[in-house]
């Protein structure tokens, strides 16, 4: 029998409290993905991994763990998981999306505090998740004022390494943050004791270049008219992405292109012709927030693309595979994670310009733009990117949430009213 | 669909036990879904993983798992559980 009960109770774990979180979870991923009719059967992998999400694969980092390996935690698409596959060390990402770890990150966080923020404080901080409790270390970066401040108190209770992201895009900031992948390297290797050599750096680039590749054949899918899978369950693949192994990540994956490039050939789709094709942009959407997706989607909408960090930019542009010495290949990775258009950075038109892009590509009705609230970066986007969207005669809704429940109600009516406003 | 719709949730032991079933009854063509188990029938269980089956499926399920010896641990109706526009996230 699978004694989860023993491992939660060995890491620390408040099993009370994670106990009421067992409660609520079934639920939602029953209401958000199992009242879905026609979902593709390789989405079983997934559903696995949900229904045994603090299960699975907290076991399997705790038995690496044993053979000697090291578990890094990551909250950012910036950091670069090559460098931590490349010794051999796991990454997984701790970003948190439920309202129930926000209560125990505003005690020590203001309430003004963007809820991903709180969410990830308090999902360590009140032992409720077996992830926070197992990563050996946590690698913080600087992307948000929220993040920066909430890292130093987290990192009294857990080794933290903070990475300095650029805030600019000039070939001066570039090159800092390829120094910034070389410090970050020489840390990874004495931690994990082990040495990146430039084959090992390679193979890493590789695997994880392979797994962005299984990514993006999803997401090719989803430009198709016959829309071969819904929003929700691409989302789900792509926040599962996050901490799953990058192998068995792209192997899923293809499994699951595989079967959506047939369904397109067979014309089978999940909603009916004529669904009107929503764009989701703005911050991520961290496991198990799936809140607007499943409102979009079941008011009539259908989710084609996310422009975010859970979506389109932890996959786009792939790392330079030619290069051999590890100076060349710490360049090679900058120049791709440099083209990442997070809101932390100024001027951030490529952001705009992605946007434009993808409405195209993914033949998009309407975008949302959407921002978890307190996050000025991108709340203070949501000006150029609208202006940019109406002049190119796109319909788009701004709108603002957290993990809460008591919104959706509001959410409904005025997504409901944009969805009925496309339909004309 | 009907909120108070009954349907049906395959308990394990664990989840190959789990996964085991789930292949033997996709070879037969039984619809069933990989579900985590609603708590309020999971008991001690520590595993989350369940099979979820709509009611005119559960004969040819019991009937399967008889044939195969298939190892479970319960199998438990249930009402009202799945609700799309719910909104109650997590």
């Amino acid at each position: 029998m699978s004694d989860y009960v023993q491992m939660w109770k060995d890491l620390g774990m408040d099993l009370e409290n994670h106990d009421l979180l067992c409660q609520v979870l079934p639920t939602a991923v029953g209401d958000v993905f199992l009242s879905q009719e026609n979902r593709p059967k390789a989405m079983d992998f997934w559903d696995l991994v949900i229904s045994e999400v603090h299960g699975i694969r907290p076991a399997e980092l705790i038995e690496a763990q044993k053979q000697g390996r090291k578990v890094f935690g990551t909250f950012c698409v910036y950091v670069p998981d090559e460098v931590i596959i490349a010794a051999d060390g796991i990454f997984t990402g701790l970003c948190g999306g439920s309202q129930f770890w926000v209560p125990d990150g505003e005690k020590v966080l203001p309430k003004s505090t963007c809820p991903l923020v709180k969410a990830s404080a308090g999902a360590r901080l009140g032992r409720t998740c077996p992830f926070f409790r197992i990563a050996d270390m946590y690698v913080g970066e600087t992307t948000c004022d929220g993040k920066k401040k909430a890292y130093e108190i987290l990192g009294e209770d857990v080794p933290m390494y903070i990475m300095d992201v650029p805030q600019m895009k000039r070939e001066k900031d570039i090159l800092k943050w390829k120094e910034e992948i070389a410090d970050f390297a020489k840390m990874v290797e004495e931690f994990t004791g082990n040495t990146i050599t430039p084959e090992k750096l390679g193979e890493a680039i590789h695997i994880i270049n392979e797994k962005r590749k299984a990514l993006a054949r999803v997401y090719e899918c989803r430009k198709s008219e016959c829309l071969p899978i819904s929003g929700r369950d691409a989302l789900l693949m792509t926040q599962i992405s996050f901490f799953d192994d990058p192998v068995r990540c792209a192997q899923m994956c293809n499994r699951l292109a595989d079967e959506l490039e047939q369904r397109i050939r067979d014309g089978v789709s999940v909603v009916p012709a004529g669904t009107k094709r929503i764009l989701i942009t703005g911050t991520p959407m961290a496991v198990p927030n799936w809140k607007l997706h499943n409102i979009v989607e079941t008011s009539g909408g259908a989710v084609v693309c996310e422009e975010m960090c859970t979506g389109t930019r932890y996959f786009e542009n792939l790392v330079d595979e030619t290069k051999t010495t590890l100076d060349e290949q710490f360049m090679a990775l900058s120049q791709r994670y440099m083209k990442t258009n997070c809101a932390c950075f100024t001027p951030n038109t490529g952001r705009i310009d992605d946007i434009l892009r993808l409405v195209k590509e993914y033949k998009v009705d309407g975008v949302i733009d959407c921002n978890l609230k307190f996050c000025c970066l991108y709340d203070t986007e949501k000006y150029s990117v609208t202006r940019a969207l109406n002049e190119a005669g796109v319909p788009v809704l701004s709108l603002e949430t957290d993990y809460a429940d008591t919104d959706a109600e509001q959410l409904r009516t005025r997504i409901g009213a944009f969805i009925e406003l496309l339909n004309g | 669909m009907a909120e108070g719709h009954v349907r049906y949730y395959i308990l394990f032991a664990n989840y190959e036990q789990g996964l085991r079933l789930h292949d033997l009854l996709d070879g037969e063509n039984i619809p069933n879904r990989i579900a985590p188990a609603p708590r309020s029938i999971q008991g001690e269980l520590s595993c989350g993983m369940s099979l979820l089956l709509e009611p005119e499926a559960v004969d040819a399920a019991r009937a399967c798992i008889e044939k195969n010896q298939a190892e479970y641990h319960a199998i438990v109706p249930l009402a009202g559980q799945i609700r799309a526009r719910r909104d109650k996230y997590c």
